[in-house]
């Protein structure tokens, strides 16, 4: 994303910047607008979609919301499962890749083969043989299910063998021969070496783990054990089983109230951290 | 610990691991450690991909419904399955959902993605910034708030579109208008990360490619048919794939917007899969499961080759 190679010809047109405001404003107009009008009385923003009156600001959408969704649970379960699952694959994902890129060892390729295959495998081919083995094990609702699988992500461990492989072997070499032990020189000299890629991996695991949404409305419907995306997803229904007889405009607002929460979080994630954001994404288009 | 011996030859250090370790536990633990480094992943990989493969090759030639026996049904579902109107009509929806996003996106990308890759356009950081937010917010949020901005009578859009005298469109209650207001979203939610994929494969064209051209003296459009999009179709063609991949798999989206609606006319192939798990039909399910991994790998395949073909 340097701007080095970027190609200096002659000042833009005013057309292009047309365009692109356009664009922009396009591209932010929808998140903007769930923002600013979930402020707004519930009747007014149906009845007046486009105005935001200031005067008439309130926080009675919030309240509501608050009172009919499960979003509190929803947060608690996200953070538990981002807690662990992420951990889990900010260890052993740069730990395998170590092993691929620095090690010769019987079976390589076969393991590696494994790396690559599970990065291509669309996730729709073993949801359901993969609900049927959680519910033989006993893990529908539960934690496990949500963090386990797929937990030692593959495309990390791609990732970081790339990232891994630029570390040079001198390096390595030298805490060897100051008599560190192989664990040792993943810890303490690999690790700090990486950090910057760490980094983009790290936010991407995030959001991949915030906003992941097929396997847990699969695994972990309940409400108890429901994540923050799977509340969100059935809000009319949590809403009007809430409420019973609620307008069209309560609901509305309480939708609008309940996105922006959640939409919030990684707005101010990534406005903190767009460079390692947009690495990581770069990277991560490599993902099938 | 991370200053190199600098005294040390590049000879010394090529002849060291023929001469091995003073100690022989040492060399042991280094020939070990790889093991003990890759066996988590390994674990996981058998535990919920190998062992669940396996189980759905052997689950689609049953009509096991979750509970009790199964029964071996053979080749049953995949013949039902491939006479079922609803099975190729999610297949049909999906195709017609990748006409609608793959090429407008991508066009709309390599424009964008030109236009960002000059030095001299202000606000350039602002508009990478403004582009990938979409991108980076969650897709369930997301679709909650088309639910609400496409509303055939409350919503936004439609609105707006009467400040210029245009009349209500019933964006989700019409089988016509429901595939593009999801195209929509999905246009919507991932066009910046094309962009971002599609400048970095430009970023990788050398400069000086295009200064000949100028001094030769073609035009702009020229320099972008000529040099721009050749250069370039090896990172199309990889955005082309994932998008595919993406497309065929979409989910979230009619879950939640239309709930494959209205008349099953935003029923894709990911959502029709899905019915399965809700009707417990598990046996059709894993059979479904398999032919769209099928097509999907065929798909790709098909267009890595188109690539692979010309170069």
């Amino acid at each position: 994303m340097t701007s080095t190679n970027a190609v200096r010809r002659e000042r833009p047109r005013i057309g292009s910047h047309v365009f692109l405001m356009l664009l922009l404003v396009a591209f932010l107009a929808p998140v903007a607008w769930a923002l600013l009008s979930a402020f707004k009385p519930a009747n007014d923003i149906i009845r007046s979609p486009l105005t935001f009156d200031p005067t008439a600001f309130t926080l009675d959408n919030y309240t509501a919301m608050f009172q009919d969704v499960p979003i509190g649970q929803g947060f608690v379960n996200t953070a538990i499962v981002l807690l662990f699952k992420g951990a889990i694959t900010m260890f052993f994902a740069p730990l395998a890749a170590f092993a691929f890129a620095k090690y010769r060892f019987w079976g390589q390729n076969l393991a590696f083969g494994a790396v690559l295959i599970t990065l291509m495998l669309p996730t729709i081919v073993l949801i359901i043989p993969l609900l049927l083995e959680m519910k033989t094990l006993g893990w529908v609702n539960t934690y496990q299910a949500l963090v386990l699988p797929g937990a030692v992500d593959a495309f990390a461990i791609f990732w970081m063998r790339q990232v891994i492989s630029a570390v040079p072997d001198e390096l390595l070499d030298a805490a060897r021969v100051d008599g560190c032990g192989e664990f040792a020189i993943f810890w303490r000299v690999v690790v700090p070496v990486i950090r910057p890629g760490l980094a983009g991996l790290g936010v991407l695991t995030v959001m991949n783990i915030y906003n992941d949404f097929v396997w847990p409305v699969v695994v972990a419907s309940s409400e108890r054990m429901a994540t923050l995306q799977v509340v969100l997803s059935t809000l009319a229904q949590n809403i009007t089983g809430n409420r019973i007889g609620a307008d069209y405009a309560t609901v509305t607002g309480e939708l609008l109230a309940a996105s922006s929460v959640a939409l919030i979080p990684l707005l101010v994630l990534f406005i903190l951290l767009q460079r390692h954001f947009i690495n990581g994404i770069l990277a991560g288009s490599v993902k099938g | 610990m991370t200053t190199l011996p600098a005294t040390r030859s590049a000879a010394d250090r090529a002849a060291e691991p023929r001469r091995g370790r003073r100690h022989g536990g040492t060399r042991l633990r280094r020939r070990l450690a790889p093991y003990v480094f890759v066996a988590p992943f390994l674990a996981v990989f058998l535990a919920f991909s190998v062992y669940p493969l396996f189980f759905t090759a052997r689950l689609s030639f049953t009509n096991w419904r979750g509970t009790g026996a199964a029964e071996w049904v053979g080749w049953d579902n995949y013949t039902y399955l491939l006479s079922s109107p609803a099975f190729w009509g999610s297949l049909g929806n999906s195709a017609a959902l990748w006409l609608l996003i793959v090429p407008v996106q991508i066009v709309l990308g390599i424009l964008v993605a030109v236009l960002l890759n000059n030095a001299k356009l202000k606000l350039r950081g602002l508009y990478r910034v403004a582009f990938i937010v979409p991108f980076v917010t969650p897709l369930v949020a997301v679709a909650q708030i088309w639910v609400v901005l496409f509303d055939g009578r409350y919503g936004a859009v439609n609105a707006f579109l009467g400040l210029f005298g245009i009349p209500e469109i019933g964006w989700l209650t019409t089988s016509a208008w429901a595939k593009p207001t999801l195209a929509l979203l999905f246009l919507w939610k991932t066009t910046g990360f094309i962009v971002i994929i599609l400048l970095s494969g430009l970023q990788s064209i050398n400069g000086a490619i295009y200064e000949a051209a100028e001094l030769d003296g073609a035009s702009k459009f020229r320099q972008l048919w000529s040099i721009t999009v050749p250069l370039l179709r090896r990172t199309v063609m990889f955005a082309v794939v994932l998008q595919t991949l993406a497309v065929f798999q979409m989910f979230a989206e009619p879950f939640v917007v239309t709930q494959g609606g209205p008349y099953n006319s935003t029923t894709t192939a990911g959502y029709y899969l899905y019915n399965h798990i809700t009707r417990a039909d598990l046996g059709t399910g894993a059979a479904n499961s398999f032919l769209l991994v099928v097509l999907v790998m065929a798909l790709s395949l098909g267009f890595v080759r188109l690539l692979r073909a010309k170069d």
